[in-house]
């Protein structure tokens, strides 16, 4: 190294870049760097989004949760029908369905729903999350699985209720945490 | 040969192999995914997801462990005169299986150390991977026996080989100075981490330990099917096990079964091809996921080069929707392991030395 010019040049070169590297960084403080701006309005906007939905599922699913918390279990599931015409594929119609069938007792139907519910959205499972249901999917998994294993003993041929068993130990493995 | 307990490597492989189990199992007491303590494959697609790679949200922290893996190792290696720019060794293969080993642990939902974690946790569903791990370093030493080489590596010039451990100080200064650019998930399994700091104490403890040991999961199978219980790797393993099976015991982190583990799932058939896949070419390549990560320290430019690959892979899986979940396997991700397959298969055969 530094045996002729080219090598001297490379390095003054190199530790003008270094400085002029290391201004920059300096100078960019968090204030005026537009990429912290950037970054706070992306981090805003997925809060404000998170909010927006939240706030758009409680406005949108308000009757059906009235109804329920009056007792209406048919007619909060028929509620419930019309909405998944207006609102197709959303989570929030499987996770309700899945909670009033559970409180009609019906487990099997009630564990595929609350399953179908966290395949296409993992915050009902997740404890920090404002959507979270995780007490409502514990409880289907700690008495609706017993029940299912019991039946599917006596029926060992009926593949939907092996299915419903599958979308059960999903719950569990979902409640139980670990990588995603 | 046989093994000496006045031996002192013995004991270094012994430490780093209880070292990772106990605090494997450690990191998920302290915030970590259960059973997630250290899966290498898993951090990997958090990074990528950190740096932009992915956009799944619930995927991205800049683990801390991995930038102490790779900088433990480079500081033991530095100190005992073991660094050495190396490499050479047909990089672009190593740069594609460094995709593929993540595309075999994404399916199976973690890398070899996390299938170990599992299984001491008494997640009994990782068997089948178990099986996949065994069969694939088998296989992959029947191909090296056969003349399956990819090629020595050579001293290299201009200290390539500290382009990667520069990659992962730059990570270490991203992740305390925290730029913009970087994201970092606020739920999800990402979002679950052990403090900063301690992570990366592990980390570098980690590096240091496996350095010096060459301690690494699919190295000590393949010792193990090699030489027996004269391989002292085989003992670091044990040591392992052992290690993380205490731990989690007295942690209350043992819930034996086969049925809604943590992330876990039931497809067997799947999780034996996955593994397989990341066995073989661990064998091939010369470590595991981890191996790689402290290779990559010592100097070894083709490690570094199966890290970057690990790293698009880690983007990759998520993007392409192959990393599997508790629901099971996607297609995506069952064709990945089977288009990995086709490409050990298509190195076994032109990568052989048929003159031997």
């Amino acid at each position: 190294m530094l045996r002729d010019r080219f090598d001297q040049l490379m390095i003054v070169a190199l530790v003008g870049v270094l400085i002029f590297t290391a201004v920059l960084m300096a100078g960019a403080g968090p204030r005026d760097d537009n990429h912290d701006a950037q970054a706070a309005n992306r981090r805003f906007e997925r809060e404000m989004l998170h909010q927006a939905r939240v706030a758009f599922i409680e406005r949108h699913y308000s009757p059906v949760i009235t109804l329920r918390d009056n007792g209406s279990l048919p007619d909060a599931l028929l509620k419930l029908e019309e909405l998944s015409r207006t609102l197709p594929g959303e989570a929030h119609n499987d996770l309700l369905s899945g909670d009033i069938l559970l409180r009609m007792g019906q487990f099997d139907r009630a564990i595929s729903k609350l399953a179908k519910a966290v395949k296409s959205n993992a915050d009902y499972v997740d404890s920090v999350s404002p959507l979270s249901q995780r007490p409502l999917i514990e409880s289907a998994v700690s008495e609706g699985l017993p029940l299912i294993r019991d039946r599917l003993r006596v029926q060992p041929d009926n593949l939907t209720l092996a299915k419903v068993l599958k979308d059960g130990y999903y719950l569990q493995s979902r409640l139980a945490g670990g990588c995603e | 040969m046989s093994l000496s307990l006045r031996d002192r490597h013995l004991w270094i492989v012994l430490a780093a192999g209880a070292g990772l189990g106990v605090l494997g199992a450690l990191l998920s007491v302290w915030g970590n995914p259960q059973n997630s303590g250290i899966c290498v494959s898993c951090f990997i697609e958090n990074t990528s997801g950190a740096l932009g790679l992915h956009d799944n949200e619930r995927m991205q922290y800049l683990r801390p462990e991995l930038i102490g893996f790779v900088l433990g190792s480079i500081l033991c290696a530095s100190l005992f005169r073991e660094f050495r720019s190396r490499g050479g060794s047909a990089p672009l293969v190593r740069l594609v299986s460094g995709v593929f080993l993540i595309v075999g642990s994404a399916v199976f939902i973690g890398c070899p150390i996390k299938l170990f974690l599992r299984l001491t946790a008494g997640d009994i569903s990782s068997l089948a991977g178990l099986l996949g791990l065994i069969a694939g370093v088998w296989v992959g030493l029947q191909g090296l026996a056969r003349g399956v080489d990819l090629g020595r590596a050579e001293d290299e010039r201009g200290a390539t080989g500290l382009l990667v451990p520069a990659g992962f100080v730059l990570l270490l200064i991203f992740l305390l100075a925290r730029p913009s650019f970087l994201l970092f998930s606020d739920r999800g399994s990402a979002a679950q981490h052990a403090p900063l700091f301690m992570s990366l104490a592990v980390g570098l403890l980690l590096g240091v330990l496996a350095q010096r040991s060459r301690f690494c999961i699919t190295g000590s199978v393949r010792d193990g099917l090699l030489m027996g219980t004269r391989s002292p790797l085989l003992w670091g393993f044990f040591a392992f096990l052992i290690g993380a099976f205490v731990t989690n015991i007295i942690m209350g982190r043992f819930t034996f079964g086969l049925y809604g583990q943590p992330g876990a799932h039931l497809e067997y058939l799947w999780s034996f091809l996955g593994m397989l896949l990341v066995g073989w070419l661990s064998v091939l390549i010369g470590g595991c996921p981890f191996r790689q990560l402290i290779k990559a320290g010592e100097g070894d430019a083709d490690a570094g080069l199966a890290v970057v690959g690990m790293l698009l892979g880690g983007g990759l899986v998520q993007s392409w929707g192959v990393a599997a979940t508790a629901a099971g396997v996607a297609t995506s991700g069952k064709i990945s392991v089977l288009v990995g397959l086709a490409f050990v298969l298509l190195i076994s055969l032109l990568f052989r030395d048929r003159t031997a």
